[in-house]
């Protein structure tokens, strides 16, 4: 494959390759690490890429916003605005479960004094 | 004609309510929730007759159904909510007693919003609003299993988030990748364009979704939170947790399996997930010593034997599948509630320390019986008929597989009849020790066991009462065709 070639395929994949390699970064950090302020970053990345999987899945590259405005614009050049509803929402969902998740953290340091999920294992199966 | 959108929109904004006439009166704000589904339950019975006929469709904003946000309240949506509205009323009359401590107009707040959430989910018809609706729910019970501050409760409700969180965004992935493939969220349409599809690629999203909703409806090996989350919360938050919260996740997977991808050679792999969940969880809960974690394991069981019933998607046994969800509700909310005033008075969660209860607690220890003989599936309780339904559709079906599977099934509740047996025995034929606490739960606490118990009854002498629901609601879930067509046409 020449230079060309790659170019043109990273073009049109780029945005999934980086969504799906934070994704999957988020879910190694939370499945490998045992820390929980450590497993909070990991999904805050999770949640990012989801959100650029999300926004690149109605993306068009130097398209524009589907206003009516100037009768020239075409459908093919116009960005899809409903992904970019979801990411809104899903921007919010995700900030209040990391608000939530950083103050249980709190609580849990003030009960325990530790924050690795290791050592804290009172309930069992 | 009562409009369903209602009632999402009267809790929801009882709920911002809430603070607000806290500034007034700390008192009022206790009677908020019980107004709020006390209503939804006036409109959900309302409602039956009209959904019965044909699903009534609400298209938010007014456009046409691909475009834009629609309700369905068809016979499943109008009987899942009526089951949350009445264990939801019911729940916040004893709530009215047994939180007095901790930061009470959140609790209020967070009840009536978990409840909004799950009954949004069960009448949206779209996808990603279903998402929302049960981000809603999720966060909700988050902060309510916490809500006592404990180190238990922390530490529950940390190991929940993180999990419920994952599988939330194992969802969100899901939605992504099926907006992607069919440029859709409504999900009459999506069955539409999936079923004309030939491409195997559907199957991610497939697993994406039914993995991330999975979480919160405690399959087998996706539950590691309940049993610490269920345990912990308060009485009250546990018996809507195992009555509503995992119901409600299993109709969101029961949705997305049935009514939009319907796939239906993935029935068998279910069917089997669903007896697995079922010993694992009773078996779990027999060596139990602790009683709220008891009953969270029976919970899991419970939910195995009803994704068992559920994916022999037969007409017989998704009746069935969704008679043991009203059992379940009933019985495990009135378990929950018995054994919340049980605690108190005891002081303690042990089983042993429940000795005497039958003279201690009359009424209460009665409650408890009688909701553990229906969830064991006793006549003339509600388990018995809804537990024989499944058993006769599974024997219906007249291969050596299923009947072995069933066999299996009566084993787990023979092992389930074992525990709460042991604990029955405790209660009443066991000598009280000295100078324990006779007083017997407060009338306030007390209504609310009553009022399940007579329902337990009444459903289980006279099941024709929710056949005819069940019936239509049980042939929305098999012809998706019916969904499709009421939805887009």
């Amino acid at each position: 494959m020449n230079i060309p070639h790659i170019i043109s395929f990273l073009q049109g994949t780029i945005y999934y390759i980086g969504a799906f390699g934070l994704i999957f970064i988020g879910l190694l950090i939370m499945l490998l690490k045992s820390n929980l302020i450590k497993m909070i970053i990991g999904l805050n990345i999770l949640d990012t890429g989801v959100n650029l999987l999300l926004i690149s899945v109605g993306y068009i590259s130097k398209g524009t916003a589907p206003v009516f405005s100037n009768p020239a614009l075409e459908n093919q050049t116009m960005v899809d605005p409903v992904p970019q509803a979801l990411v809104l929402t899903a921007i919010v969902i995700g900030v209040s479960v990391l608000a939530l998740a950083l103050s249980l953290a709190i609580r849990l340091y003030h009960h325990y004094g530790v924050l690795d999920l290791r050592e804290i294992r009172e309930q069992r199966w | 004609m009562v409009n369903p959108v209602l009632l999402i929109a009267v809790p929801l904004g009882l709920t911002f309510a809430v603070p607000l006439f806290g500034l007034i009166s700390k008192k009022i704000i206790k009677f908020f929730p019980i107004a709020a589904f006390l209503f939804n339950l006036i409109i959900s019975l309302l409602l039956i007759p009209t959904a019965l006929e044909s699903p009534v469709i609400v298209k938010i904003g007014g456009f046409p159904p691909p475009f834009c946000i629609n309700l369905v309240a068809g016979p499943v949506g109008v009987l899942f909510s009526t089951i949350i509205a009445l264990a939801g009323f019911l729940v916040a009359i004893y709530s009215l007693v047994y939180i007095k401590e901790g930061p009470q107009e959140k609790y209020h707040i967070l009840y009536l919003l978990l409840l909004t959430g799950a009954t949004g989910v069960v009448m949206t018809g779209d996808i990603f609003n279903l998402f929302v609706f049960f981000e809603i729910l999720c966060i909700s019970s988050y902060a309510l299993v916490a809500y006592m501050g404990d180190r238990s409760g922390i530490e529950s409700a940390v190991k929940y988030l993180i999990q419920g969180a994952l599988g939330s965004s194992l969802l969100l992935i899901g939605i992504g990748l099926l907006y992607g493939l069919f440029g859709s969220l409504n999900m009459a349409d999506l069955a539409n364009q999936i079923q004309s599809t030939s491409s195997n690629f559907v199957f991610i999203p497939l697993f994406l979704i039914v993995t991330g909703l999975g979480v919160e409806a405690a399959i087998f090996p996706l539950n590691a939170w309940l049993p610490d989350a269920h345990s912990s919360a308060p009485s009250s938050i546990s018996a809507i947790l195992s009555g509503i919260a995992i119901e409600v996740g299993l109709y969101a997977v029961v949705r997305i399996i049935f009514t939009v991808f319907g796939i239906t050679n993935f029935y068998i792999f279910f069917v089997f997930l669903g007896v697995l969940t079922l010993l694992i969880g009773e078996m779990s809960a027999f060596s139990q010593n602790n009683i709220k974690r008891m009953l969270a394991y029976s919970s899991i069981g419970q939910i195995g034997f009803i994704v068992f019933a559920i994916a022999i998607a037969t007409s017989d046994a998704v009746t069935g599948g969704l008679f043991q969800m009203i059992s379940h509700t009933l019985s495990k909310g009135l378990l929950f509630l018995a054994a919340g005033y049980m605690i108190i008075r005891s002081g303690s969660m042990e089983i042993s320390s429940l000795e005497g209860m039958g003279k201690r607690m009359p009424l209460t220890s009665l409650a408890f019986t009688i909701g553990a003989f229906s969830l064991v599936g006793l006549p003339p309780f509600v388990g018995f008929p809804s537990k024989l339904l499944i058993i006769k559709s599974a024997l219906a079906k007249e291969e050596i597989l299923f009947t072995l599977l069933i066999g299996i099934a009566l084993l787990a509740t023979v092992i389930e009849g074992t525990y709460f047996f042991r604990v029955i025995q405790v209660i009443y034929f066991k000598e009280e020790k000295e100078g324990s606490n006779r007083q017997d739960a407060p009338a306030a606490a007390l209504i609310p066991m009553f009022l399940f118990m007579i329902l337990i009854i009444v459903i289980g002498i006279y099941p024709k009462i929710v056949t005819g629901i069940l019936n239509s609601a049980a042939s929305e879930f098999l012809n998706k065709m019916d969904y499709i067509r009421s939805v887009l046409l």
